[in-house]
């Protein structure tokens, strides 16, 4: 609790700094270096993967253990799994070895556990379904991220509208909805464009502690702007 | 010294593609494609500009160079980006266009067609291209029966002869026929060979060489320095397994109409991976630019498209072939078994029954997403003959297909009217002898047939059907297609648009008359009649009559129920937004394909 308290007491004061920032022009990699909460901070590091695939593999395994914010050792983490070919490791272990690490926290084997078995998703009720019983939080979060798919507006199969959206991502009874409804939010958003790269900073304060997944959506979002 | 080193690396990499510098203006005889033009196929696409590397991914190595020995996509998705005819189907509309032909005319009773070659035109090694090019590819490799060409069955007229061609001058050929053939000018799309680097390895120009060596011409073993090509890129470089590598031909005769020659992509680098999860996965990597995508891939792609830049189109457009259970009416044959559930299985009533049972509707939605079409034809959902739809036009409509709707109920009282009822009590139905009938089927292991099997199981089982489903290896399954030994066969056809070219699956004695072989020796009316039909579809100028023929034997052939149809996958692309014109990618561009992509008129808009 105190610990919350202090958080957000750190969050308003950025939202200060931040909101005088309106008119400039954004550099990521200054957001990146210096951005001090969590959520920004790892919006510019989602949107700096693709340049760190750049560096040696050498550099990422240090910025990935010591890079100073959130930001710096997300990018550098997801562009080791690019430039270190893991993706394909995971690919070609079985279904139970991905199991064992997906249960063990593992989020990459379980986003490759998913994928492999997603032909038995067919349809955004067998997801849904498979959420019910899910057993541990980086399925839910795989297979929600699945299903935020077939939520997307404009999908051919389950198709959501934003409002729908914004009420499963607050209230959504498990991990896998919320994040489901997050996946499609962002994607929404990115393709509409609603709000400004201050705008969306300034949500993502305003919902972080509440709705963590929403937080998550906007944090897609915003990605996406500073990659412009 | 490093310098040195490396100008030395120039020299040998510049040694290895024999290119001439190509043209010094845009040839007078170009094909000029009108980009942006109102009220042309091409009004949407974009002029681009030459620069950069386009990447895809496919999952089997090419088998070899040779365009006209190749018989499979591995290959010609190359060969067919290295060679073009004096004819080709347009990307877009799929209409017959010309391309090495700059035009030709055809006489007023059909029977000589007199090509216009384009002067001026080069091979990639900057040799001429002229008639006797045309006449090397048809006389000598095409009608060879020394070369075993995939090609020469398109070209047999339906008097069984072949078109006579000859020569009138450098750049002008005319084809003879003793009957006319509408399809003809479809089977003069055949893409053309340099007779100046290919007459040594023909037997009948050089007897020198052992017959067949041919077939052994421009493989995999070949220098890539000796292949030459005439259309937009050549082959460069291969690594197996790694990938393939093409760069553009300086003598393409393709232009835009700003005057830029094409192809756009200096590079098109196909890599080469181990099934379609690994394509996918690179394409969510950026490693390549597009991506034909499966149903279920949508879910994962539809979300994170717009983050990464590229764009999943799902259309309403169809893809070409056909996908069927085959129900075999000469089960037991070979063999001399089951005479009394061949009997069973060539009455048409009973095949009545089982198509009622087959849920289409739930295929489409529950393995195809819903993004699909359930089909009832022979004939390819994109061709102009086929009978169902009603947005290409034609005088072919819905009203005249024939539906075998889903109902248990129908089915049901159809097989008590056959005798096919449950004699011991079991809860199975037995044959009308009272001996149990087992009904066995098989397909290759692919999810989205396995799926399709799964639910016809269900519902024959639903009925009182005994029936077993296993999936087999596909080798199996085709030799069990070919020797008769299957029972019902789940399997898939690529397809086109003219009918014509399923002549060799829907003849009485077609090679791939699956369902009944026995058929070649004694043929039924109806199997006469489709003969006859696909005889007088070809064998008329008049889209009217011919609309009509196919009119007639997609009817028979759907209430023959030899193939019972079942559904087909609409056509899906993924594709990054920095490749230009990639927003064209159609089925149409590859018929039977799996990439529909516009090769020569996508650009780097990054």
């Amino acid at each position: 609790m105190k610990r919350n308290g202090l958080r957000a007491l750190g969050l308003a004061t950025c939202a200060v700094v931040m909101v005088s920032l309106i008119g400039l022009a954004v550099d990521v990699n200054d957001v990146i270096k210096n951005e001090l909460i969590d959520e920004i901070s790892l919006a510019a590091g989602m949107a700096l993967v693709g340049e760190y695939t750049l560096k040696t593999v050498e550099e990422l395994e240090n910025l990935a253990a010591n890079g100073l914010t959130p930001g710096i050792r997300y990018a550098a983490e997801r562009a080791l799994f690019i430039v270190t070919g893991r993706e394909l490791e995971l690919y070609e272990m079985d279904d139970d070895a991905l199991l064992e690490l997906a249960k063990a926290g593992d989020q990459d084997a379980a986003d490759m556990w998913y994928f492999k078995n997603r032909a038995q998703f067919k349809k955004p009720s067998l997801v849904e379904e498979y959420l019910l019983t899910v057993e541990a939080d980086t399925l839910a979060i795989a297979a929600g991220t699945a299903l935020g798919g077939f939520y997307v507006p404009g999908s051919p199969l389950g198709a959501k509208t934003e409002d729908e959206l914004l009420e499963l991502v607050k209230n959504g009874e498990s991990l896998g909805l919320r994040v489901a409804a997050a996946t499609a939010l962002t994607a929404f958003w990115i393709t509409t464009q609603p709000l400004t790269i201050t705008e969306v900073s300034v949500e993502i304060l305003a919902v972080t502690q509440v709705y963590p997944e929403l937080a998550l959506a906007y944090q897609g979002y915003l990605a996406y702007l500073f990659g412009l | 010294m490093k310098k040195a080193l490396i100008l030395a690396g120039l020299l040998l990499v510049s040694s290895l593609a024999v290119f001439g510098q190509g043209y010094d203006a845009q040839p007078a005889d170009a094909l000029v494609f009108p980009i942006g033009v109102a009220g042309t196929p091409y009004e949407n696409a974009e002029l681009g500009t030459q620069g950069g590397t386009l990447y895809e991914a496919s999952i089997e190595d090419p088998r070899g160079w040779n365009n006209h020995t190749a018989h499979e996509t591995s290959t010609t998705q190359y060969t067919n980006l290295m060679h073009r005819g004096l004819l080709n189907l347009d990307h877009i509309s799929g209409a017959v266009v010309v391309d090495f032909a700059k035009g030709y005319d055809i006489s007023e009773d059909g029977l000589v067609l007199t090509f216009y070659l384009r002067e001026g035109i080069m091979w990639s090694d900057g040799t001429p291209i002229t008639a006797d090019d045309v006449l090397f590819t048809y006389n000598d490799v095409i009608l060879n029966e020394d070369v075993d060409c995939n090609a020469r069955d398109g070209q047999i007229l339906p008097d069984g002869t072949f078109p006579i061609l000859e020569k009138v001058d450098d750049y002008t050929v005319t084809f003879t026929l003793s009957t006319i053939y509408r399809p003809i000018l479809n089977s003069l799309t055949f893409n053309l060979m340099p007779k100046h680097k290919l007459a040594q390895f023909v037997h009948k120009l050089n007897p020198d060489v052992p017959a067949g060596t041919f077939n052994e011409t421009w493989t995999l073993d070949t220098p890539l320095s000796e292949l030459v090509g005439n259309g937009p890129y050549v082959v460069t470089g291969y690594e197996v397994n790694v990938s393939v590598t093409m760069e553009r031909n300086p003598y393409y005769y393709g232009y835009d109409n700003a005057g830029t020659q094409l192809p756009y992509y200096d590079k098109f680098v196909s890599l080469i991976v181990s099934n379609q999860d690994v394509s996918m996965l690179k394409f969510r990597n950026g490693e390549i630019d597009v991506y034909a995508l499966r149903p279920e891939d949508i879910p994962i792609l539809l979300p994170e498209g717009p983050a990464k830049g590229y764009t999943v189109d799902i259309t309403d457009k169809a893809t070409y072939g056909t996908t069927w259970i085959m129900i075999n009416q000469d089960v037991g044959l070979p063999d001399g078994t089951n005479e009394e559930k061949r009997e069973l299985y060539r009455n048409v009533e009973f095949r009545e029954a089982l198509a009622h049972l087959l849920d289409k509707d739930t295929m489409v939605q529950n393995v195809l997403n819903g993004l699909g079409t359930a089909q009832w034809s022979p004939i390819s959902v994109p061709s102009p003959f086929y009978g169902g739809r009603d947005f290409y036009g034609g005088p072919i409509t819905e009203a005249d297909a024939v539906w075998f709707e889903y109902d248990p109920a129908l089915a049901a009282s159809k097989l008590d009217a056959l005798g096919v009822v449950d004699a011991d009590g079991d809860g199975w139905r037995d044959l009308p002898s009272g001996d149990p009938l087992t009904i066995e089927i098989n397909a290759n292991d692919n999810t989205v047939r396995i799926a399709y099997c799964l639910i016809i199981q269900d519902d024959f089982r639903e009925a009182g059907l005994n029936t077993n489903f296993q999936v087999v290896d596909f080798n199996t399954l085709v030799g069990q297609l070919f020797s008769s030994t299957g029972d019902i066969i789940q399997l898939g056809l690529t397809g086109g648009d003219e009918p014509n070219s399923g002549k060799n699956v829907y003849r009485s004695c077609g090679a791939l008359h699956a369902y009944r072989f026995s058929a070649c020796e004694d043929p039924d009316e109806v199997d006469l009649r489709i003969d006859e039909l696909l005889n007088l579809g070809a064998n008329t100028f008049n889209l009217d009559d011919a609309f009509a023929y196919y009119k007639e034997y997609q009817q028979l052939l759907a209430h023959q129920l030899g193939y019972v149809y079942l559904c087909q996958q609409t056509f899906n692309y993924a594709r990054y937004d920095k490749v230009g014109n990639a927003h064209l990618a159609s089925p149409t561009s590859t018929p039977g394909g799996n990439n529909g992509l516009l090769t020569e008129l996508c650009f780097d808009k990054s």
